[in-house]
Parts: structure tokens; C-alpha cells; sequence
């Protein structure tokens, strides 16, 4: 399952040798490009070299389309991708400010690396103002603070904002980035007075293109599963399993266990944290419906534990438990459960619950009301006192994936 | 003519290797490739050690006083770290390398200095409020389908293009 290393499948120490390696394929393959040429760069402002163009469109549709499939397949929990955030105004300046950028300045900041390297000195003066340009940034970070961190829309995909389905966006940006590559060739052509013997000697890109775009159509037949992890459960595991009451944790199993501090017992109290604060079972800890799908407790709700383990919700009923185990169960967590009857429905049975019959039936009958007037007791004495919750250890290391300030990962 | 420059790389296969390249990244740390991080990086540690009062008293400073360890050891770093090697065995490998100011056929190297100096001064602005740049938001951004990534990779080039006229005697 990818990411590798924030789903702590590869040592967390090895990503700073990661980011070498990766640097070095993108370094060399800018270069190999034309990247490290700012007249070449600065070509696709003005029609006589598209190459721009090319390579980067032909990069990102091989990443998307890879991260598309990867994610249909259920190989890469996208949750834990980095989906840069959209402050739609700051966005749109910032945009505006690098455009006028690369006009003036004939590259971007990954190419002006790439071509400094090889010694090309307007790009070394262009690092340098960039450098300072950064600096400006922060020297009047008060000032732009406001629009910087405003208009902040969350972390959308482009298909949702659009109302599309994902493959289908992802097809019309193949037949996009095929189209344009097609005519901008035309244009480059014209603006060069290319030969047609150049062009007529060109190889052909009909093939590959239209191949491309069948495969990518290909997705569109198939039906959309959007899982976002291969652990999910479908919708029919889960209402046979809602049907089934094998979820139900009944009140004198809480209680015995309670009692009995019973390490592979957890309770979770899916109320706020108000009412949490207020009352809360014995070493019982907080995750509200909100936070259930956190990355934070992600760790702790995958890892299943020993086999008799049990992680069970509670609210002050049962409806909110039931809301906050179905969707525990959709996400493909393991071993949770309901408390029967929540907080309330426990009260209930301790206190009003049974009175000892003078002549009890049997001896299991006998056992379960003296049990219960034990762990009455218990509540009422105050022997087990409402523990402060511990947070959850995560077993697994989590990276943190949003860097200091907010900033993009470029 | 051992010396002489090979050819580029055929544009539709560099840019295959390069989405190979971020696809990799994507798969093995669940982020894309950046370059003006890095930048900035470099910046905040030398204003960081050079005048710490004036970083203490800037609110743009303080996750980097927040966060553990030195900025300059951070992913994007070794990120360009690798860029500068990749880069410099490529053109090596294929006879590029040499101190050359590249310009334009109208204009003076002092003018394409100038230029470029307010060209990356304004990439680098921008890349701060674009919350990455060229790699970072818009390719990256793009390859996740992200909408932010997508909206500054748009703003960028539409605002090339439209400056593009003013500036033409830049380049052609």
C-alpha cells in the first residue's frame, strides 16, 4: 500500500535519501529536456519552441493517470498524499506574479537550479533574485498575511469542484494534452518556417496518442469503485453485518471488563469533548464522529490487536455508536463494536436493573444480579475512578506531510 | 568535434521519465517534487543564523523556530541537492556544461542580467502566495488533480501569455 513511508512501510529516516534520489532523476531529466536553455523555456510564450509544453504536460498526464490507476486499484491511500490546499486569491496572485516571473526572467525555479548547474550564469542571477524575492515575501509577511491565509477552500480535487467524475476528468485531460500537443507542433512550425522534409521525416505520434487515449477510455466503462483504500468493506458486508447484532457489546461485559481493566478492552466515547470532560467511563478515550477518520487515529483503529481485542464506542445511546461503527467498518477498521444501550442504556441496567429475586432460578441468573450490584457499587464508590484518557499510541510512525507554515511543496 | 552538444532527449519521453519520476515520489512519500522550497529554506536558515532578532520578531519565521532542527536539512533540500548533481551529470554526460549567459538575439547581457535577477525575484514572491511553483503547485498540483494546483498552474501561464507581447523584445 503507497505512500510507502507515511503508511510506515519504509523507515521514516530513509526519506531525506529518497528526496536525493528523486532529485537527481528530476534534475537530469530537466536537463536532458532543454530545461537548462531559458531561450528554449521562454519558447512557449511565443511559439517558436513548445518543448515546455510537451514535457510537462506529458509528465503530469503520466502522473495523473498512474495515480489515478493506483487509487482505483485501492494501491495508494490518496488521504495521505499531499492535495495542495486552495486559498483561491492568494493562488490566483501568486500565479500571476510567476507568469510575469518567467516572462522576465526565462525560467522557474526547478530549471534555473538545473541550468545554474550546468553554468548558465542568468540562471544563477535569477536564483539570487528569487531568494530575495522570498525574503521580501516574509520581510512584509504582516502586511499580505490577511490574503495569503484567506479565501481558504480546503484541499479540493479539480473534478469535484468541477461536478465531474474523476476518470472522466482525467480523460478529457489526455484528449487535451493530445489535441495540443498536435497544435502547437502545427504552430512551432509555422513560426520556424520549418522544411516540410522536417516535418514529413518527424515520427508519427497518431499511434501512441490514440493508443493512450483508448486505454484511458478504457476506465470510463469500468465501474466506478472509488475506494480509497483496499481495506474497505462494501456496502453489502456492512448491512449484513449491521443485520447480524454481533456488534453489540452487552452491558455486563462492559462492566466486567471495566472492572477488570481489561487491557484488550477499549472504550471510546464518540461525544464531544464537553460532555467527555463531564462524565466519561473508566479509562475510556475521546475520538468524536468528526475525528474518527483522522489521520491521527488511523493507526490505531487498523491495527486489530490481539484476537479477542475490542474497540467499542459508546455515546449516550446507541444510534451515534452505530453511526460511528458503520463507518469504522466501511474504512476497513477491525474489531469495534457498540455498547448496548450507550451511557445511558448502562445506567439503566445497573440501577434500576434487576432486583435479586427471592428464589432465584438458577445459579447464572444469581451470578448476573450480584454482578451487577458489584459493579454498582464500583460506580457508585468511585473504586475506579474516570481515568484521564490516555491518547491512543500510534503503532506506526506518521509523517507529517503539511510543512512549517503551510507552504506547498515546491 | 568530441565537444560538440548532444541533441535533447525526444520532449514526449523526457516528460514521460520526469511523470515517472513524480509518480515515484508520490508513491514512496506521499509527496510531489518542489524546487522553490528549497530556496526559501536556504533563506530562512541564513536570515535565521545571520539576525535572529529580526527572524524572532517576523510572524513569517515562526515555524521554523517552532519546528525542530535546521531548515536546511529539510526533504526539499536533499530534493535539490539531487536536482544540482542530476543536472550536472546530464550536462556533462552530453557535453552542456560551460559558463554562457543565455539571452536573447536584441538585448545586452547587462539588460538579460538585470532581467533575470527581477524574473526570479518575482518567481520567487510569487511562488510564496502560489504556495509552490512550477514543480510543486502546478505539476505537482496537476498530477494530484488538485484544484489548487491546477488554479496556479493556469494563473501562471495565462499570465505569461499575456505578458508575453510587452516583453517580446526579450527574446525574439
Amino acid at each position: 500500500m503507497a505512500p510507502f513511508i507515511p503508511e510506515g512501510l519504509v523507515n521514516p529516516q530513509l526519506n531525506l535519501f529518497f528526496a536525493l534520489v528523486l532529485g537527481l532523476g528530476f534534475g537530469y531529466v530537466l536537463e536532458q529536456a532543454g530545461f537548462s536553455s531559458s531561450r528554449k523555456l521562454a519558447g512557449v510564450f511565443y511559439g517558436y519552441d513548445f518543448v515546455v509544453l510537451r514535457v510537462f504536460f506529458t509528465a503530469a498526464i503520466t502522473a495523473m493517470v498512474g495515480l489515478v490507476f493506483l487509487s482505483f486499484m485501492g494501491w495508494i491511500d490518496m488521504s495521505l498524499v499531499y492535495i495542495n490546499p486552495l486559498y483561491v486569491w492568494s493562488a490566483i496572485l501568486g500565479g500571476g506574479i510567476m507568469g510575469l516571473g518567467f516572462i522576465l526572467g526565462g525560467y522557474c525555479p526547478g530549471t534555473s537550479i538545473v541550468a545554474a548547474t550546468v553554468g548558465k550564469i542568468d540562471a544563477m542571477l535569477f536564483l539570487v533574485g528569487a531568494v530575495i524575492g522570498i525574503f521580501i515575501f516574509g520581510h512584509f509577511y504582516n502586511a499580505w498575511e490577511p490574503l495569503y491565509m484567506g479565501y481558504f477552500e480546503g484541499n479540493p480535487f479539480i473534478y469535484e469542484t468541477l461536478g465531474l467524475s474523476r476518470s472522466w476528468f482525467a480523460f478529457i485531460m489526455v484528449l487535451v494534452a493530445v489535441i495540443a500537443f498536435a497544435i502547437t507542433q502545427n504552430i512551432e512550425d509555422r513560426v520556424n518556417n520549418t522544411p516540410i522534409e522536417t516535418i514529413q521525416q518527424r515520427p508519427s505520434y497518431v499511434l501512441p496518442g490514440a493508443l493512450l487515449l483508448i486505454a484511458i477510455f478504457a476506465f470510463l466503462l469500468l465501474p466506478e469503485q472509488r475506494k480509497s483504500n483496499a481495506r474497505e468493506n462494501t456496502p453489502q458486508q456492512i448491512l449484513a453485518a449491521l443485520q447480524e447484532k454481533d456488534r453489540i457489546v452487552d452491558v455486563e461485559e462492559a462492566a466486567y471488563k471495566i472492572m477488570h481493566e481489561d487491557p484488550d478492552f477499549t472504550l471510546i466515547d464518540i461525544r464531544d469533548a464537553v460532555e467527555f470532560e463531564k462524565f466519561a467511563l473508566p479509562g475510556a478515550i475521546n475520538i468524536t464522529l468528526d475525528q474518527l477518520l483522522g489521520r491521527r487515529y488511523r493507526d490505531f483503529f487498523r491495527n486489530p490487536g490481539k484476537p479477542n481485542s475490542k474497540k467499542v464506542f459508546y455515546g449516550f445511546g446507541e444510534s451515534n455508536a452505530d453511526l460511528a461503527w458503520t463507518t469504522a467498518t466501511r474504512a476497513g477498521f477491525e474489531n469495534v463494536y457498540v455498547l448496548q444501550g450507550g451511557l445511558n442504556g448502562m445506567f439503566e441496567t445497573l440501577f434500576n436493573g434487576t432486583e435479586m429475586p427471592d428464589d432465584p432460578l438458577n445459579l447464572e441468573e444469581e451470578f448476573t444480579v450480584r454482578f451487577l450490584a458489584k459493579a454498582r457499587q464500583m460506580f457508585l464508590d468511585g473504586q475506579v475512578l474516570p481515568a484521564p484518557p490516555p491518547d491512543p499510541v500510534p503503532v506506526r510512525t506518521i509523517i507529517e506531510l503539511e510543512t512549517p507554515g503551510g507552504r506547498g511543496g515546491c | 568535434m568530441e565537444n560538440k552538444p548532444k541533441p535533447f532527449m525526444n520532449p514526449y519521453l523526457a516528460g514521460f521519465l520526469l511523470g515517472l519520476v513524480l509518480l515515484a515520489s508520490f508513491v514512496i512519500t506521499g509527496r510531489g517534487l518542489g524546487a522553490s522550497g528549497a530556496a526559501k529554506d536556504v533563506m530562512v536558515t541564513g536570515v535565521m543564523n545571520v539576525a535572529p532578532e529580526y527572524a524572532s520578531e517576523s510572524a513569517f519565521y515562526d515555524p521554523y523556530f517552532a519546528a525542530e532542527g535546521s531548515p536546511i536539512r529539510s526533504w526539499l533540500v536533499f530534493l535539490a541537492i539531487g536536482v544540482i548533481i542530476g543536472g550536472f551529470v546530464s550536462g556533462a554526460a552530453s557535453n552542456r556544461l560551460g559558463f554562457k549567459m543565455e539571452r536573447g538575439p536584441r538585448i545586452k547581457p547587462y539588460t538579460r542580467a538585470i532581467f533575470a535577477i527581477a524574473g526570479g525575484l518575482l518567481f520567487g514572491l510569487g511562488a510564496q502566495f502560489g504556495r509552490g511553483c512550477t514543480s510543486g503547485a502546478a505539476l505537482s498540483g496537476m498530477a494530484v488533480l488538485s484544484t489548487g494546483g491546477i488554479l496556479t498552474m493556469m494563473t501562471i501561464f495565462g499570465s505569461g501569455y499575456l505578458m508575453a507581447w510587452f516583453f517580446r523584445k526579450l527574446w525574439i
